[in-house]
């Protein structure tokens, strides 16, 4: 355990000596953030009251569903993108011999493995959770809706998408064995999964057969988890003052339009089931990631 | 008594044969030196010694134990400094100490007493708390022998370790390496294509194309595979060239080649008027190098 420890803290220090690297993992969700307000905060507003079919909602209501899906979708996002920029220090020993060098000590290959699994879970955590914690007082200025729980399953939420991540992040970056080649897939990733996980875009909004096929992908229960917690308190204020039919009617449209309600193939995919999908397919990849590194061993 | 034994090793990729058949030994305490061009199978050899590599054939020996069948054992034994630097370069060189000294047990009190005594051997004390980055690279390869020592091994692996450092830096590595051997008695393994640097070596393999060539003490080899040379000052060319053996021109001398010492004498007493300022001197281990393997090395 002390050796591991060691590991940790090396790799954890080493990423954030490098200041271009920390600083752009710190910049990525912020320019996330500021893209999001600059360029498509009026469109979701468009959207917000479109959904809500009619139904006067006051301005302080529009801002507050529409931070809540801003930073719903940017916590979702950055999860992933973060876990591969950190994931860097695994590659940049492989490419300058620290690896082979690691190699000729009598610590076993399985303990450097977890080290660097460790210490990107641990960094990539640290970044997110300082975008979560600017993205509350995000939504605390925009208009706070939101209960205890809906910060604490948050707070799991991101967690788990963070340990996704890592997994994901540690089984692609295994294959890589050149400073290129990670930036490259980081560029990748960061253009691609906000859709893929639709972040960037409502999944009701998208053609069926996408919409079908993004349901495959485990990333996407993560970001409806994270939209559920940080959107539903706004969305069920929607409610407030309207019919009880009325007003459930109208919050399930606008949770089924905002992605906190997901549906597979028409049927609705309970919020459990969505952690379940989420963890099985964390485990299933760090299976691989442990399979790949035995493999290396022999 | 020998610390490493290597019999048969053979390690092959495909249809490539990266070390074919050696077999040697090395002396506890002794300076070794592993001499051969790029590519002759030299770090292959010390992976597969490490540990970091399988191998095709053959067994590895380290203190009488197989490196297969006690990996971790072993590599306690050993101390490594690869070519390239392994340090990391955005933290400081105690930080570099302390994170490789704990991969070997090395914590706490025990890891600052290590530190205070490497610090002194290796002039490291102004130069704890500064980035490896911001080292020179004599400063930097004091800093790697450091860490490889951090765990007191027996064995001291030195894998070009000059490689790419200025004739000043390389003296000062040098320096280092055999301060350690007088104080330590550790013994240490040189890989080098830097023909001179052998020259000092207790005992010489010259490794080719995967297979052991020579393996000798350094005035062995001079002996077996190069004669002697008279350097001769001031005479004039053509009266060399009249003498019918094989001469080169070194600056504004000729460097003329005779099978011995007792050839030098006799060619010296037999034409003193040409020899009147002269020196006599065993080949170099560039000469046997040529000899042995055919090809020019690297002084």
């Amino acid at each position: 355990m002390k050796t591991l420890s060691y590991l940790i803290a090396r790799n954890c220090k080493v990423y954030f000596r490098d200041k271009g690297v920390f600083f752009t993992s710190l910049l990525a969700p912020l320019i996330l953030l500021f893209l999001f307000v600059a360029f498509l905060g009026n469109v979701y507003r468009d959207s917000i009251r479109s959904v809500a079919e009619g139904i006067p909602l006051s301005d302080a209501l529009v801002e507050s569903i529409a931070a809540g899906w801003l930073i719903s979708s940017l916590l979702a996002v950055c999860t992933v993108t973060i876990a591969f920029t950190a994931n860097i220090i695994m590659v940049q020993d492989r490419v300058n011999g620290q690896a082979a060098d690691l190699f000729v000590t009598p610590v076993p290959r399985s303990l450097v493995a977890l080290g660097y699994f460790i210490s990107t879970f641990l960094v990539t955590s640290i970044v997110c959770f300082v975008a979560l914690g600017a993205g509350f007082i995000y939504i605390g200025v925009a208009g706070w809706n939101l209960s205890a729980a809906d910060i604490l399953l948050t707070v799991a939420d991101t967690l788990l998408l963070t340990l996704f991540g890592t997994a994901l992040s540690s089984v692609v970056c295994h294959f890589l064995r050149s400073q290129g080649a990670v930036t490259g897939v980081q560029a990748t990733v960061s253009a691609a999964y906000g859709f893929l996980c639709g972040a960037y875009i409502p999944i009701g909004n998208l053609a069926t057969g996408l919409k079908n096929a993004i349901m495959f992908l485990p990333g996407t229960y993560g970001t409806g988890l994270v939209h559920a917690h940080l959107m539903g308190g706004a969305i069920s204020a929607v409610g407030e003052g309207l019919p009880p039919e009325a007003a459930a009617q109208i919050v399930k449209g606008m949770k089924d339009g905002f992605d906190c309600n997901l549906y597979f193939f028409g049927g609705a995919v309970p919020p459990w089931t969505c952690y379940l999908v989420l963890a099985a397919a964390t485990l299933l990849l760090i299976g691989v990631y442990v399979a790949l590194c035995a493999r290396r061993r022999r | 008594m020998n610390i490493i034994e290597i019999e048969h090793l053979k390690k092959y990729y495909g249809e490539v044969k990266a070390v074919d058949d050696v077999s040697f030994s090395v002396e506890k305490g002794e300076f070794f030196a592993f001499l051969g061009v790029n590519g002759a199978g030299k770090s292959t050899t010390i992976s597969v010694l490490c540990g970091q590599q399988s191998r095709t054939g053959g067994s590895v020996k380290v203190a009488g134990k197989d490196v297969d069948e006690a990996p971790a054992e072993i590599r306690r034994k050993i101390g490594v400094v690869f070519q390239n630097s392994a340090l990391d370069k955005s933290l400081s060189v105690r930080d570099n100490l302390k994170y490789r000294a704990a991969l070997y047990g090395v914590t706490g009190r025990e890891f600052e007493e290590k530190l205070r005594e490497l610090t002194a051997q290796f002039g490291l004390k102004d130069l704890l708390k500064r980035p490896v980055g911001k080292l020179s690279g004599g400063q930097r390869r004091r800093a790697d022998i450091a860490r490889a020592l951090v765990h007191s091994p027996e064995i001291l692996i030195l894998d070009e370790p000059t490689t790419g450092l200025d004739p000043q830096t390389r003296k000062s590595v040098w320096e280092t390496v055999n301060a350690i051997r007088r104080v330590r008695g550790v013994t240490v393994f040189l890989t080098t294509h830097y023909m001179e640097e052998a020259a000092d070596a207790d005992r010489v393999v010259i490794l080719d194309g995967g297979k052991i060539l020579a393996n000798a003490t350094p005035l062995e080899l001079k002996n077996n595979y190069t004669g002697d040379f008279i350097t001769l000052y001031g005479a004039k060319e053509e009266d060399v060239r009249a003498l019918g053996l094989s001469y080169e021109k070194v600056g504004e001398a000729l460097r003329i080649a005779v099978a011995d010492t007792a050839a030098a004498t006799e060619l010296i007493v037999k034409y003193p008027r040409l020899f009147t300022d002269y020196e006599i001197t065993k080949g170099k281990m560039d000469d046997v190098f040529l000899a042995v393997t055919g090809k020019r090395g690297t002084e």
